[in-house]
């Protein structure tokens, strides 16, 4: 695989504000891949810097090869779809997707039969056949979505980017949208880079995931490393599906959060001194205090507080030691929801195996 | 608002005054323009109703110790005038309104600079112009020197109403126009104006007005050939004759019909931006 969209330590100042410090990443071609990161972590920024629509303080941008540094926006050849669609509310559906076909500085296509023929094409790969009349008004959220995505793929653009597209649609739309976006580009052959603050959409969407966290990457991979093996504390937390511990660890082996410590299987970067101590919500099992744990097994004492059913999953809350609050989840599809008595003391277990430890 | 019976009925009465002393010379205006001719004078009650003065302006009438108002040429001055105005100082507001979109080091100041134009004494402002003019020996005219004066002051208006619609412009539609491979100059032609035109048309309305009836900066600047406040001012020295308010009639009514052309041009913009939203439909 070639890179198609080279990054090299881009830095961008918003004033004192650091938006972009010192990142690097690199996009293969025909790839999927998603940017997550909270808000305020530079994402956002980071598409726009790769747009043209701002210049980076310091690093450079290769596309294909072909350094991007003091080529304007319309230059690029890259397409851009932001979360409020931005379509040209004076135009019908299809003058929209005409529009770069029509108007480009490169190679703008003269003959009417053929824009009809490109565009026409293009509403049907995103379903929009009979709507070209319409004014862009007249159409629903999840049609402007599609508008926007027809007229930027019409343009033939090497990579697409897209910020927080589905942040503006409801819930059933986004699902549906997702599958979409994924076969338009698996048909098309186009590299597509997805900013999004959802890290389910992020895992969900990309081929591979990208992390970002006050402006730097803090981890690229596919998304079952991303969710499984965080490359960092931070990353586990943002992926909002740990119980974290923070401690220190002791012997090597060992580690001590509180009055509890519990072993770990040390990992090669192991050493003593302060760290944290993560578990996925759903590697931990439940059982009366009095329970004996199975072997090999190791756990703490928690006293319930709540539930939330979200149908195919339930989430338990529990109250550890010092009030932290640590939560568990059971997939719902091979098992019956559990009852536990509010204010109860249970016994929170699971394998020293499941367990992640970061310094 | 429904519960405060006293607030509503003040400011009733507030809307009814205000439209009273908005309309009411306009009234008197029009009555006496109505006044008999050539013996009847600005005064009531009214001896007689004619259109003797509509028909003396246009010199219908025959000759009498009335002199027919000299304000032909005036009229065609400050028409030329006020559309030379309007135009440039709807470009220059634009350009400039364009370029305060982007923070710039000292926009600030520049900012004030351009608003100062419309705080300024106009007497002197005009007065000023004369005397630059005079000492660098540039002959003063209406399309001259006072054309320079009403551009002054109107550019800061057009500057401002822009300024205004810029602030609310969504300018996602520019950056999606530049990724399709626009370049800017067609992108502002192409989404920009179109976007922006009801806020063009409205400084486009508030120059040519401005520049119209423009008074204290055209009486230094303008030179020998007078606009048509100057001439009309002119008239009042020697004797007011109803021909005044019969021209004032008319001068309004072509007031008038500019706003009613541009509520319509403004009310087709409109309609073509925003079209009825409808319901969510996709299955």
């Amino acid at each position: 695989m070639t890179a198609i969209l080279d990054i090299q330590n881009v830095t961008k100042l918003y004033g004192n504000e650091v938006a972009l410090d010192d990142l690097s990443v690199s996009l293969e071609a025909n790839e999927y891949i998603s940017l997550l990161g909270p808000s305020g972590s530079g994402k956002s920024t980071l598409l726009r810097v790769i747009a043209g629509f701002e210049k980076p303080d310091a690093g450079e941008i290769f596309l294909e090869g072909t350094s991007l540094v003091g080529i304007p926006a319309h230059k690029r050849g890259i397409g851009f779809v932001s979360q409020s669609f931005a379509l040209f509310p004076h135009m019908s559906v299809f003058d929209n997707v005409a529009f770069g076909l029509r108007h480009r500085e490169d190679e703008p296509v003269r003959d009417e039969g053929e824009i009809t023929r490109r565009v026409n094409d293009m509403l049907a790969l995103v379903g929009l056949v009979d709507l070209g009349d319409r004014g862009v008004n007249q159409i629903s959220g999840g049609q402007k979505q599609r508008v926007a995505l027809a007229r930027t793929l019409v343009a033939d653009p090497k990579i697409i980017l897209l910020d927080e597209p589905l942040g503006a649609l409801d819930a059933n739309l986004r699902s549906r949208m997702r599958v979409e976006l994924r076969r338009i580009r698996q048909q098309l052959g186009i590299t597509f880079m997805h900013v999004t603050g959802n890290e389910q959409e992020a895992l969900t969407m990309g081929d591979r995931v990208a992390v970002l966290d006050s402006g730097r990457l803090v981890q690229i991979a596919d998304p079952d490393t991303v969710y499984n093996r965080p490359a960092s504390a931070r990353v586990a937390r943002f992926l909002d599906c740990y119980n974290m511990f923070e401690g220190r660890c002791e012997d090597g082996d060992r580690f001590v959060a509180g009055g509890s410590s519990f072993p770990y299987l040390p990992a090669e970067d192991a050493q003593a001194g302060p760290g944290i101590y993560c578990v996925r919500f759903d590697k931990i099992r439940v059982a009366p205090a009095s329970e004996a744990s199975r072997p090999g097994e190791v756990g703490v004492r928690a006293t319930f507080i709540t539930s939330e059913y979200s149908g195919p999953s339930i989430m338990y809350f529990f109250e550890g030691q010092g009030s932290k609050v640590l939560e568990v989840e059971y997939h719902l599809s091979h098992r019956q929801p559990d009852e536990f008595s509010p204010g109860s003391e249970y016994a929170l277990l699971w394998s020293p195996g499941d367990a992640l430890v970061y310094f | 608002m429904e519960n405060r019976p006293l607030l509503r009925s003040t400011l009733a009465i507030y809307t009814v005054l205000f439209i009273g002393f908005l309309y009411a010379p306009f009234v008197v205006l029009g009555i006496l323009s109505f006044q008999s001719g050539p013996e009847g004078g600005p005064q009531f009650p009214i001896i007689e109703w004619s259109t003797y003065w509509y028909r003396h302006i246009f010199g219908l009438t025959p000759p009498s110790r009335v002199a027919p108002l000299p304000i032909g040429e005036a009229l065609v001055r400050s028409m030329t005038l006020a559309f030379a105005t309007m135009v440039t100082s709807t470009v220059l507001g634009t350009m400039t309104a364009q370029a305060f979109r982007r923070r710039f080091k000292g926009s600030g100041f520049v900012f004030y600079l351009v608003v100062l134009g419309m705080i300024v004494p106009g007497v002197l402002v005009g007065l000023g112009i004369a005397l630059v003019a005079n000492t660098l020996g540039i002959p003063r005219a209406w399309w001259g020197t006072a054309f320079v004066a009403h551009v002054l002051y109107t550019f800061p208006f057009a500057f401002l109403v822009m300024l205004a619609i810029f602030n609310r412009f969504d300018k996602t539609v520019e950056e999606a126009a530049w990724s399709l491979g626009v370049p800017p100059m067609r992108t502002f032609r192409k989404v920009t104006f179109p976007l922006i035109f009801p806020g063009v048309l409205s400084s486009m309305l508030f120059a040519f007005t401005l520049s119209y009836d423009e008074f204290p900066r055209t009486l230094f600047a303008a030179g020998a050939d007078l606009t048509l406040p100057l001439a009309i001012y002119g008239t009042f020295a020697v004797e007011i004759h109803p021909n005044i308010f019969a021209f004032g009639v008319l001068t309004t009514l072509f007031s008038f019909s500019l706003l009613a052309v541009y509520g319509f041009l403004m009310a087709l913009s409109v309609r073509s931006a925003k079209k009825v939203a409808i319901q969510e439909e996709i299955a």
